[in-house]
């Protein structure tokens, strides 16, 4: 690069040069251009394991310095000092050509000395000189020349003249039928064009229309207040209900689609066994239990689900949302009730098709139970059960309530599993059963009905003494379901175990088949014995 | 259902391991049972049956004890089917694997019987993914989530050079070209790096691309890079120094883990296969490719680096930890596309056999070199670019309601996004399946 060069050059027109130096990059006296910082050269940090390129920072001066090499003869000028030995050829001078020795170049980068510049960031150095200088020139240099067609104005001459050549040549035609010649006001045209609107909307909706969703029967109230909870639904989106609520407790959330019943309904019906669903709501009535969904995508007629929003008006409308267990979704429970004080939360806990609320779910209880005391007038509090939140939900079955919550729910319940668990589930039963049978043998006797039939079976127990505790305890705490016996050899509760987050799918306490009564167990137990037939490492002369 | 970070294997695997030790149902244990009878079996016997049996399997594949594999094979071949229920599938998809695992102590019978089968073409594996595309939500959040971060890096910015290491998927950068578009500055320029194997899918690709960005009126130019991932060079990128540039892999990092240090330790076991209990933690020599790779990412400075990837320890040196992993991260999916999907699916089908197969039998049954699907767990990912000198970047509050929007609007709940010091973990029913990160070059700090 010219800039290696300097010192054969330093030997030979001393009166040429101009007094400003075209130095060497290494070595800048500091020059007066304004806002340049010092040009000092910044060394990468040793060590790195990459090869790194030299940091070097020029002046402006030297940036927009052109020409810097003259020729003595005929004082022309030249960018490069390899040009200008070459046209001291012509002159018949001496000249040398400095061939850049490639062991020891090393890779140069440029910073640009402005400095609220990205490309003033070491990380962000150009690469080569000549690109640089025409950085500079173009964004902090004055813009000199001016395209004669447009109005465009531009300091580098290339850049004015590879315009001119393409100015007036394109033009670009908006939906709505307006014709541009310039791509700049076509752009920004674009962007306020009703004809566009639709598409856009279609495309990237905006986070805000997804909060809010259509306006429809909002009060002002209610807009104004729906503002509030979509800003204040940042802070209520963690995974468990359980932290946000008594920040919010004060508020009406009114978040959701155009309809919010008819939102949540339409999801909700889609996603549960409507009976249940239906009743649910229907007990709840007016006391209006409500389930943020915030949800924009979905757009649902309005559905059987009574708007109270509108005969409370008021303070804010309601949100009804179906307390389908919707992932992620605020799970605010949100009441309004006729006090219009807004207190209110009437946390509806439904079960889901996902399985009721896990016990190991404590922090929705403690949720709920906040709620319950802070909810002024009990309305409707009947309907309070477990926020159903996002976590926790397993499977898509329509399964029994958690022991938590047995009086809310029981109707809801479906007796009897789904004929098809998912696979997890299964793997999780799996898990579970090897796991409570080792604990069973270790605690003895375990829970009564459950494993009754398992007594003998000596499975040796490969947890520690902390899991066996543990399963030990949910035994115990499972002991009033029913457990089914699977393969005449141990039984299982549906325990709800914060981490296994078992459900019992087979239904709360319904009797199956192959139960553990005892009876029951000998005949499928014998015959396993009797055909001592066992894939893999079983020992028979464990069984009994 | 909850699944323990962490310590997982050995949590889980010892219940499952007491599990496989039961005893089976005395319908299925029974091999005078007529298959009538069999077929009683309620679903969920049925299911537990079949988890029996390929753990048992495993266990007997793993210790070259091919009697018992083929008696377990032989059961779970009259339970699973590959039409049936989730359970079902699984079991049929971890069948093969299985038997080929087993048949690697005869090699002779491993190549006459194997090499002739072929594995899907690169076409069939695209339309497989194009399937898990749309039915399976998790890419698509992914993709989102990477879009909005790559977004906000290159906010003010006119020239934009993003590198996309995935290879062939033209839909999130259709997405980033919208995004792009309607920036309120107006569009950069943007230039698209994409690097695959398959020279015809880039063209697709680009094709696509192309015209989009056309119709959008985004400058943009396209650049594909014919290589596999392990033998890129990255100069071939041209990248250039200074300008922005964002990285974007999508389930590609894993590959670089299958070392060659992993190739000798393949052939240093003696005999048949010992399950060896390595601990996971990285030794050094084992991850030397993956850590040169991401060294020279680095010295790309990149703006930004957006890395997805599956969110499970499927690199465990010993087949019973890796099965037992992948069975439950498999089932998981599984149990996603059974949602996703009616029973008779075509679409299903292929996703499961040309792409999960796939990987199922990459994880299972091979080993050493060609063992490619080495899906780590994201801190062991997060050490590794650490390592590499790249710092974390928060993904955005904004991504996360982006990714969370995606994900109600399928209308299925059940997927879930959780978000953890700024990374995202797609989830299936709590079950964190997928991993969204990103991270910036840091230098000159």
């Amino acid at each position: 690069m010219a800039a290696s060069s300097s010192a054969p050059f330093f030997g030979l027109a001393d009166t040429q040069m101009p007094p400003q130096n075209p130095n060497p990059p290494l070595l800048q006296a500091p020059s007066p251009a304004a806002a340049a910082p010092a040009q000092k050269k910044k060394r990468n940090q040793p060590g790195n394991p990459n090869p790194d390129a030299e940091v070097i920072a020029l002046s402006p001066r030297t940036l927009m310095a052109t020409n810097r090499f003259v020729c003595e003869v005929c004082n022309k000028g030249f960018q490069r000092e390899q040009n200008l030995q070459l046209h001291r050829r012509g002159h018949n001078l001496p000249w040398k050509l400095k061939q850049k020795n490639p062991k020891e170049a090393r890779r140069r980068v440029y910073l640009c000395p402005e400095p609220t510049c990205v490309h003033h960031d070491p990380s962000r150095a150009l690469g080569d000189l000549t690109g640089i200088k025409k950085h500079y020139c173009r964004k902090h240099g004055e813009k000199k020349w001016r395209c004669d067609k447009c109005s465009k104005r531009y300091a580098v001459q290339s850049d004015w003249k590879a315009h001119s050549k393409t100015c007036g040549t394109r033009e670009y035609r908006c939906d709505c039928g307006t014709l541009f010649s310039r791509r700049d006001s076509f752009i920004t045209h674009r962007a306020f064009c009703d004809a566009l609107a639709q598409e856009n909307a279609r495309m990237a909706p905006p986070i805000g229309a997804g909060m809010y969703g259509g306006v429809g029967n909002m009060t002002a109230a209610a807009l104004g207040l729906t503002v509030m909870a979509a800003n204040q639904m940042p802070s209520g989106f963690p995974d468990e209900a359980a932290g946000h609520p008594p920040a919010s407790a004060g508020e009406v959330l009114r978040l959701g689609g155009s309809n919010g019943a008819g939102v949540g309904a339409s999801q909700f019906d889609h996603l549960m066994s409507s009976s249940s669903a239906s009743s649910m709501f229907r007990s709840q009535g007016s006391s209006s239990s409500s389930f943020y969904l915030g949800n924009a995508a979905h757009h649902a007629p309005a559905q059987d689900f009574p708007e109270n929003g509108q005969s409370q008006g008021g303070q804010g409308s309601l949100l009804h949302g179906k307390p389908a267990a919707f992932h992620d979704l605020m799970q605010l429970p949100v009441q309004h009730q006729q006090s219009s004080n807004g207190n209110i939360l009437n946390l509806g806990f439904f079960s889901a098709n996902n399985g009721g609320a896990a016990g190991g779910q404590d922090g929705r209880l403690v949720f709920q139970d906040q709620f319950n005391s802070s909810a002024g007038n009990g309305t409707g509090a009947s309907s309070n059960g477990g926020i159903v939140t996002s976590g926790g939900l397993a499977g898509n079955h329509l399964g029994s309530a958690g022991a938590s919550f047995p009086s809310l729910y029981s109707s809801s319940e479906s007796a009897g599993g789904l004929p098809q668990m998912s696979a997890t589930a299964l793997l999780q039963k799996a898990a579970q059963l090897g796991a409570t049978t080792s604990s069973y043998n270790a605690a003895g006797g375990g829970a009564g009905s459950l494993l009754r039939g398992a007594s003998p079976h000596g499975i040796s127990a490969g947890e520690g003494p902390s899991h066996e505790r543990q399963f030990h305890d949910l035994l115990m705490s499972g002991a009033g379901f029913g457990g089914r016996v699977f393969s005449g050899a141990s039984g299982f509760g549906s325990v709800d175990d914060g981490k296994l987050s078992t459900r019992d799918f087979l239904g709360v306490g319904g009797v199956l088949h192959g139960m553990s009564g005892s009876a029951a167990m000998g005949p499928p137990r014998h015959t396993a014995a009797a055909a001592g037939l066992h894939i893999g490492s079983l020992d028979p002369a464990k069984l009994t | 259902m909850v699944q323990d970070e962490g310590s997982s294997s050995s949590v889980t695997s010892s219940p499952l391991h007491n599990f496989s030790n039961m005893p089976l149902h005395p319908a299925v244990a029974s091999s005078t049972t007529p298959l009538w009878m069999m077929r009683e079996l309620r679903s969920d016997e049925r299911g537990l049956c079949l988890i029996h049996l390929l753990l048992n399997c495993a266990g007997a594949a793993a210790a070259g004890r091919l009697d018992a594999a083929n008696a377990a094979l032989e059961h779970i071949a009259s339970l699973a089917a590959p039409d049936g229920d989730a359970m079902q599938r699984v079991a049929a998809a971890f069948a093969e694997p299985l038997a080929r695992r087993a048949l690697r102590a005869w090699p002779g019978l491993c190549r006459a019987l194997l090499l002739p089968r072929a594995s899907p073409t690169p076409a069939e594996v695209a339309v497989a993914r194009r399937h898990f595309h749309d039915l399976c939500p998790f890419l698509r959040l992914a993709s989102a989530a990477a879009n909005q971060s790559i977004l906000e890096a290159m906010e003010s910015e006119k020239i934009v050079h993003v590198i996309d290491l995935g290879g062939a998927d033209a839909t999130q950068w259709l997405e980033l070209l919208h995004l792009l578009a309607a920036r309120p500055e107006g569009p950069p320029h943007l230039r698209l790096t994409s690097v695959h194997e398959h020279k015809d899918l880039l063209s697709q690709t680009a094709m696509a691309l192309t015209k989009e960005a056309e119709r959008l009126d985004v400058p943009f130019q396209f650049n594909p890079v014919v290589s596999r991932l392990d033998a890129l060079d990255v100069e071939s990128l041209r990248v250039k120094t200074g300008e922005a540039l964002a990285i974007c892999s999508s389930l590609q990092l894993h590959c670089l883990l299958a070392s060659d240090d992993d190739v000798t330790a393949a052939a240093a076991a003696a005999g048949g296969e010992k399950e060896r209990r390595s601990p996971e933690s990285g030794l050094s020599p084992s991850t030397s490719r993956a850590d040169a790779f991401l060294g020279a990412l680095w010295g790309l400075s990149p703006k930004v680096m957006v890395v997805t990837e599956q969110e499970a320890s499927h690199n465990a040196a010993g087949l019973t930890e890796r099965f037992v992993e992948a069975l439950n991260y498999y089932a998981a999916l599984f149990d996603c596309l059974e949602l996703g999907a009616a029973r008779g699916s075509v679409e299903r089908a292929r996703v499961e056999r040309w792409l999960l197969g796939e990987e199922i039998k990459n994880i299972v049954a091979c080993d050493g070199a060609q063992r490619l699907e080495r899906h780590e767990r994201l801190e062991r990912w997060a050490r590794r670019l650490e390592g590499a000198g790249f710092g974390r970047v928060p993904l955005s509050y904004y991504a996360l309601l982006q990714a969370r929007r995606v994900a109600q609007g399928l209308g299925c709940d059940g997927f879930k996004v959780r978000e953890e010091k700024g990374t995202f973990f797609l989830c299936w029913q709590d079950r964190a399946l997928f991993s969204v990160s990103a991270w910036r070059g840091r230098r000159f700090d």
